[in-house]
């Protein structure tokens, strides 16, 4: 739930809680009061009946007076309770309905001998009245809240802007693009803070990133160099002609290992200059011809695992730099051949903007985040662990959609290009 | 053939230098940029090989000077710098060819010969070894000047044995010289080895001698001794 919403919610059930309490205290006290106000008119009425008898020896008529009912009932003597008020229904012959009404009830000596008087009062016209009072303080308060609740939403939804531009310029940051963090212009002190802490965190992890990347850079280029001094010392160890098997051996795993040495480098290297953007030069470039073209440069690798090479290919052109391009098709074939079982089979689809290398492999569905992180390989692998990771970033930069899948014990990578908008994951 | 190897790193120069000087080839060698201005300025090589890191100074600027006072000399560029601009400006300003440090030995002299061949016969160079004749023009295999049928790869490869006759060629350095960067996607490189099969085989069923020799597992010669 939102802040805002949930602040609302409280407020609201506070209001709506205390508004049902506060009216009904307010329509209890006002209904005491006008009851009093009634028992006492009441009294009086009772009074003028006692006059009444005193002076005319007569009893009263039952509705000898205006808006009250009196009743007679000869009673044998008094009791010690002589006054007591209630309240009751009468049927209003006039108005044809039950009305609520007020009684007293009281005993009197009228010409000498103990009465029972009841003298009752419609109530209906106080009623009315309690009904407009409310409604007339009601109503305005209902409508005053609802006029502070509406100001409330407008007020807290604008100061809350800069605090949503925050997020939102947050959400655009990255880290490997050259754009700054934002920051949001604002008065509130708060988003103030915030803003400027933001914006701090954001600078220094862009030095720490550029730093890290100098130092992956530099790292790699300085040992090109070494690698180039053990790889020559290496051929020409190789031209000496006192070499025994075992050390032919040595040599040819010396050799592997400054391979897969260079190749790492190589791929940090090029995983540098993705990042920076390095390779920038478009244009259009058939992907068609450039898979039949690398199926038929990776033959060799491909014959020798005995895979069955199948295509489904439309013609398909993406505009973009080729060596991207060459670099993700090299990786797509790269994993695809590496990670088959002898006999198995690759397939290439294009359509609909997809592009989808599909192989069979030993291995059961792979992690489908953790596979494209940096140095994630499984046991068996031998390569860098920097494939994929490579793909992933080449992807991101040009804003396809890369995504993995396992169906039917084929591996899938897709990679959709008809994506300009930042889908990535 | 005169070769000049500017490179600081000591080491790495003395191979270079150990694996060129064959069959009556001349290494020259600067460690500075200041010492290979001067050899530069008095002699004339087939072809440079031009480190362009330099202790004092940038290699380009050798490249520069070269062009400055139209020396005609053939350079390679051995450099572990290898973002495309690096290469881009190495090549507008006259060089012939770039090599990504770490590099064979094999491979660097193929490139060399390349350049050479390119510089001083057109590219039109014609390889000899005993009854084989390969043009580089023409990509024409002959044995007994009768033509012998190669696939480019394995036109490539055999042409690779013949330049480095007499050396011996690491796996490594065959399969890298024919399916470049990408090679390492295969777990071992024995795959080269069907490919040398079936040169050898052309080649011996149109008369040839077999001049192949196997070194232990780790790689193959071209001679006939």
């Amino acid at each position: 739930m939102k802040l805002f919403s949930s602040y609302n919610r409280i407020l609201a059930i506070i209001t709506f809680t205390g508004l049902i309490i506060i009216g009904f205290l307010f329509y209890k006290t006002l209904g005491q009061y006008i009851n009093k106000q009634i028992d006492d008119h009441l009294y009086e009425e009772v009074l003028e009946v006692q006059d009444f008898a005193h002076v005319k020896n007569i009893l009263p008529s039952p509705d000898g007076f205006d808006d009250v009912i009196v009743d007679y009932k000869k009673i044998h003597g008094l009791s010690d309770k002589n006054r007591f008020f209630a309240d009751t229904t009468f049927y209003n012959p006039k108005k044809k309905h039950d009305e609520s009404a007020r009684y007293l009830k009281t005993e009197l000596i009228l010409n000498g001998q103990p009465y029972e008087v009841i003298i009752m009062a419609s109530k209906f016209e106080w009623q009315e009245q309690i009904k407009s009072i409310i409604l007339i303080i009601l109503l305005p308060v209902i409508v005053l809240l609802l006029i502070l609740w509406l100001v409330n939403r407008i007020l807290i939804k604008r100061m809350w802007q800069p605090f949503r531009q925050l997020l939102i310029n947050i959400k655009a940051f990255n880290i490997n693009q050259e754009k700054v963090f934002e920051p949001v212009q604002t008065n509130i002190e708060e988003f103030r803070e915030l803003n400027n802490t933001v914006l701090e965190v954001s600078l220094k992890v862009k030095s720490d990133y550029k730093e890290i990347k100098l130092f992956t850079e530099n790292a790699s280029h300085e040992m090109m160099t070494p690698l180039a001094v053990i790889n020559s010392k290496l051929d020409t160890m190789l031209q000496s002609n006192t070499l025994d098997k075992e050390e032919s051996e040595i040599l040819d795993d010396l050799y592997k290992a400054t391979s897969k040495l260079t190749k790492l480098n190589q791929s940090l290297l090029l995983l540098v200059k993705i990042d920076n953007n390095q390779l920038q030069d478009k244009e259009e470039i058939d992907l068609k011809a450039l898979v039949n073209e690398k199926i038929s440069y990776f033959q060799e690798l491909i014959q020798k695992r005995e895979l069955q090479v199948k295509t489904n290919i439309s013609p398909f052109s993406v505009f973009a730099n080729r060596s991207l391009i060459e670099i993700l098709i090299n990786n797509l074939f790269s994993n695809a051949i590496r990670h088959n079982n002898d006999g198995g089979s690759i397939l290439i689809t294009i359509t609909n903007d997809n592009l989808i290398f599909s192989n069979t492999s030993s291995h059961t569905a792979l992690h489908p985040q953790k596979i494209f992180e940096r140095f994630y390989k499984d046991n068996a692998s031998d390569g860098t662990g920097l494939g994929l990771a490579i793909l992933k970033q080449v992807c991101l930069k040009q804003n396809y959609v890369l995504s993995y899948s396992y169906e039917k014990e084929y591996h899938q990578f897709i990679i959709n290009f008809k994506s300009s908008d930042n889908k990535i994951r | 053939m005169k070769f000049l190897i500017v490179e600081d790193e000591e080491s790495l120069r003395n191979s270079i230098n150990q694996y060129l000087t064959v069959e009556g080839n001349i290494c020259d060698h600067a460690s500075t940029y200041e010492q290979g201005y001067q050899k530069l300025s008095i002699y004339d090589y087939d072809c440079i090989l031009l480190d362009l890191t330099l202790p004092d100074g940038e290699g380009l600027q050798l490249l520069k000077y070269l062009k400055k006072i139209n020396k005609a000399d053939g350079v390679l560029i051995i450099s572990a710098r290898n973002s495309l601009d690096q290469k881009i400006e190495g090549l507008s300003l006259g060089a012939d060819d770039y090599l990504i440090k770490p590099f064979h030995l094999s491979e660097l002299y193929a490139r060399v010969q390349s350049i050479v061949r390119r510089r001083h016969f057109n590219g039109n160079s014609i390889f000899h070894f005993n009854e084989i004749e390969i043009d580089t023009t023409a990509k024409e295999t002959k044995v007994n000047g009768k033509p012998v049928y190669l696939t480019r790869k394995e036109f490539e490869l055999l042409l690779y044995f013949v330049v480095n006759k007499n050396k011996v060629i690491s796996k490594a350095a065959a399969v890298v010289h024919i399916w470049g960067d990408d090679a390492d996607m295969a777990d071992s490189f024995d795959f080269i080895y069907t490919h040398i099969k079936n040169v050898r085989k052309k080649l011996t069923d149109s008369g040839c001698k077999d001049y192949f020799h196997s070194v232990y597992g780790v790689g193959y010669k071209f001679t006939d001794s």
